[in-house]
């Protein structure tokens, strides 16, 4: 992708944004607003993966409360799907981690954003600290992941399921690859236990 | 919680009307009901002048001019902001990482766009939460209480809950302002060990640097630069570094690195091209200072002393008659005072170079006959002994320098400053560092002289020694916290004295606006109080 490229996506993207919003000011077209704003997110997904391919992209980790992290993204996607139940459980999160805020937002949005596509009614989001790692993990209540996106995990960028999760998932292993804590890196892990698991572990 | 927000005074900053309406409209549902809506930072400031806002919420980008990250780090340089201030930027990716990397002057949060309603609303809970959280410790802060900001950090941190980074990194900055370097470098490495953080080796860099290990924090700062090209505030410091160490092309390197990367606040573009003329590369002062007052025209941002500073690379290139037309153009924007002698020097050294020596004299005489040097800032008094020098004023440049050096002891900015002067004006480098090493060793004997006097009980001495010195010295602690002293001393042996009282009182404020901490305080009030 070229800059011109790059910046035509961004003007688009600001548009799709800007009707989204005009869109959330109406009280008759919520899931329009819904359809626009997470074309805008795509948008913003590959303006980041170019980011990534011309190694611009760097991460700034700091301090985060993992309970007020998820419990934004939840209310984020709530208003987004309001069909879908999403379940925050942060009992057993540590009072504060480290990472990227916004990079992990766009990570973690994105499996959020399938699991509701996906989800027959219920999605959980969980964060948990084990063996000195956190643990944020997005499960639903679907058919759960095909066998050939178990086998890939988002290797490529072209592992395009149905869905179009393919981008999202190559980005979200590149995001967490990048957190590291001296030669250990973050991963992402992929499973089916009554429906799709998302689990991304960070140092 | 829209009860509470309806109290909170909300100013929007963004130069699109479509956003701006569209943020207001977000507010007022989410509850707000105190907004004001700015399409500019002239508007902006105009307005924080006369109204405290709760939350400011400012777009990265605000057309050609300034943009969002410049005008936070001016309202923070320049105390506008209140501690407890909410600044969010609003940004889109691409400008993502240049708020982010600006760690030594962040917002306190930023939102990536587009984000919907309800992401705002509960970042904005967030927020208020530690708004409140912090309320005490922020206060403090705006006081310049170090002291109490320390206490109150260590009260909270007791609990380890998710505010204790946050609170590390408020301790240790209140640590490194009061001159606690030591501790302010522990608490940095104890948050380095669990994890590297950028802004807490930027901190441990600067608290090196107070410590006298400039080439420790020379090495950090290249190591931060190496995992992290974007963090801005770490280029600066290494440029500062270098040039207090006499390595001006080395700082001029990393300052144009930094450059590359983004062009910049004002503040670096002035350290950069100050530089640059020092180091006989007016060219590029004149091209990054002329590029830097064209986009920030008309913007508060900029200083007189940014076109003293390109009226001076003009004239180091022989272009005399561009050099006063500068200068003729940044009066119209400032005329107060202190901008007056600024502008008066320039002009000074602009006729000299091109000829007109009676034009230099009168230039000269104006910026002189400013009358009290303590009103000027410590540039200002610098560029005055140039001046002085260049028009074969030694003898006054002489007395300009020393003053200088003797009301900022301990600034090696400054000291780094009349360095450059004297080098200039043909001294070389050794016999200039002797001539300021003579003149601090100077105010040193003067201040024990008087601790002396007062020790032998020659209170009388002592105090019309050091008040003397005081009054000429208001910038020099040592010598105004001693003065102080002295007649508190005075005052608890030999009874009330409304003059001397009201002395002592002077020093005690100048003390206090300059060093809320200084240890003598405590010694100062004791010996009052005792009065009473």
């Amino acid at each position: 992708m070229n800059d011109l490229y790059a910046a035509i996506i961004h003007d688009v993207k600001n548009q799709l944004a800007e009707l989204s919003l005009r869109l959330g000011a109406r009280s008759d077209a919520q899931v329009e607003m819904g359809i626009a704003m997470s074309a805008a997110r795509r948008l913003s997904e590959m303006l980041l993966l170019h980011r990534q391919d011309s190694d611009q992209l760097s991460v700034n980790s700091d301090s985060v409360d993992p309970v007020g992290f998820l419990a934004i993204l939840a209310a984020e996607y709530r208003e987004l799907f309001p069909n879908i139940h999403i379940e925050v459980n942060t009992d057993q999160a540590p009072p504060f981690a480290f990472f990227d805020d916004a990079l992990m937002r766009m990570a973690l949005g994105n499996a959020i954003h399938n699991a509701c596509r996906c989800a027959h009614s219920t999605v959980k989001l969980v964060a948990y600290q084990q063996d000195k790692m956190l643990v944020l993990e997005v499960s639903d209540d679907g058919p759960g992941y095909s066998d050939s996106l178990l086998q890939d995990s988002g290797a490529k960028p072209s592992a395009v399921s149905g869905h179009g999760t393919g981008l999202g998932l190559y980005l979200a292993r590149k995001i967490a690859e990048l957190h590291h804590l001296e030669e250990q890196h973050g991963s992402v892990a992929l499973s089916n236990s009554g429906g799709a698991v998302f689990r991304m572990v960070l140092p | 919680m829209a009860s509470s927000l309806s109290e909170k005074w909300v100013l929007v900053i963004d130069d699109l009307e479509g956003m701006r309406s569209q943020l207001r409209m977000s507010l007022t549902s989410s509850g707000f009901a105190k907004l004001h809506l700015s399409s500019g930072i002239k508007d902006a400031l105009e307005r924080m002048a006369v109204n405290r806002y709760d939350i400011i919420l400012c777009d990265y980008s605000l057309g050609d001019s300034t943009n969002g990250q410049q005008f936070l780090e001016y309202l923070r340089t320049h105390d506008l902001i209140a501690h407890n201030t909410i600044f969010i930027m609003i940004t889109a990716e691409q400008a993502y990482e240049k708020v982010v990397a600006a760690a030594e002057c962040a917002p306190d949060d930023y939102l990536l766009k587009p984000f919907t309603s309800a992401q705002f609303d509960m970042r904005l809970e967030k927020l208020l939460a530690r708004q409140g959280h912090f309320s005490g410790i922020d206060v403090a802060a705006d006081e310049q209480n170090w002291t109490k900001v320390i206490a109150e950090c260590d009260r909270k941190l007791a609990v380890k809950d998710k505010y204790f980074i946050d609170l590390c990194k408020i301790k240790s900055s209140a640590l490194l302002a009061a001159n606690r370097s030591q501790e302010a470098a522990d608490l940095y490495l104890e948050i380095l060990s669990m994890r590297p953080i950028g802004w807490a080796k930027l901190g441990l860099a600067r608290a090196y640097a107070k410590l006298g290990k400039k080439e420790e924090a020379q090495e950090l700062l290249r190591e931060i630069l190496a995992d992290t090209p974007q963090y801005m505030a770490a280029y600066d410091l290494l440029g500062t570094l270098l040039e207090q160490s006499g390595d001006k092309h080395a700082a001029l390197d990393v300052l144009q690195k930094a450059r590359e990367i983004s062009p910049g606040t004002m503040s670096r573009i002035r350290e950069l091209s100050s530089i640059a003329v020092s180091a006989g590369k007016p060219e590029l002062a004149e091209t990054v200072m002329r590029e830097a007052l064209l986009k920030h025209k008309y913007s508060p941002v900029r200083q007189a002393n940014d076109y003293a500073v390109l009226s001076k690379a003009l004239v180091h290139q022989g272009k005399a008659s561009e050099a006063l037309s500068v200068v003729a153009d940044g009066k119209k924007s400032f005329t107060d005072e202190h901008s007056s002698v600024v502008f008066s020097v320039s002009e000074s050294v602009a006729h000299h170079a091109a000829g007109s020596l009676e034009l230099a004299e009168a230039a000269l005489e104006q910026a002189m006959s400013g009358g009290d040097l303590n009103q000027l800032s410590a540039q200002a008094v610098v560029s005055l002994a140039d001046a002085c020098f260049v028009l074969g004023k030694e003898e006054e440049g002489t007395k300009l320098l020393r003053h200088v050096v003797q009301n900022n002891q301990g600034d090696d900015a400054i000291h780094a400053k009349v360095h450059d002067v004297l080098t200039a004006a043909g001294k070389d480098a050794t016999e200039a560092s002797e001539m300021i090493e003579d003149c601090n060793k100077e105010v040193i004997l003067l201040n024990n002289d008087g601790v002396r006097k007062a020790e032998a009980g020659q209170l009388a001495e002592a105090i019309e020694l050091l008040c003397e010195a005081a009054d000429r010295l208001p910038n020099n602690m040592q010598i105004v916290s001693n003065a102080a002293l002295v007649i508190a001393l005075d005052l608890s042996r030999n009874g009330k004295d409304p003059d001397k009282f009201g002395k002592c009182v002077h020093y005690r404020s100048l003390l206090i606006n300059k060093s809320p901490n200084h240890p003598k305080l405590v010694q100062i009030d004791g010996l009052l109080q005792k009065l009473a």
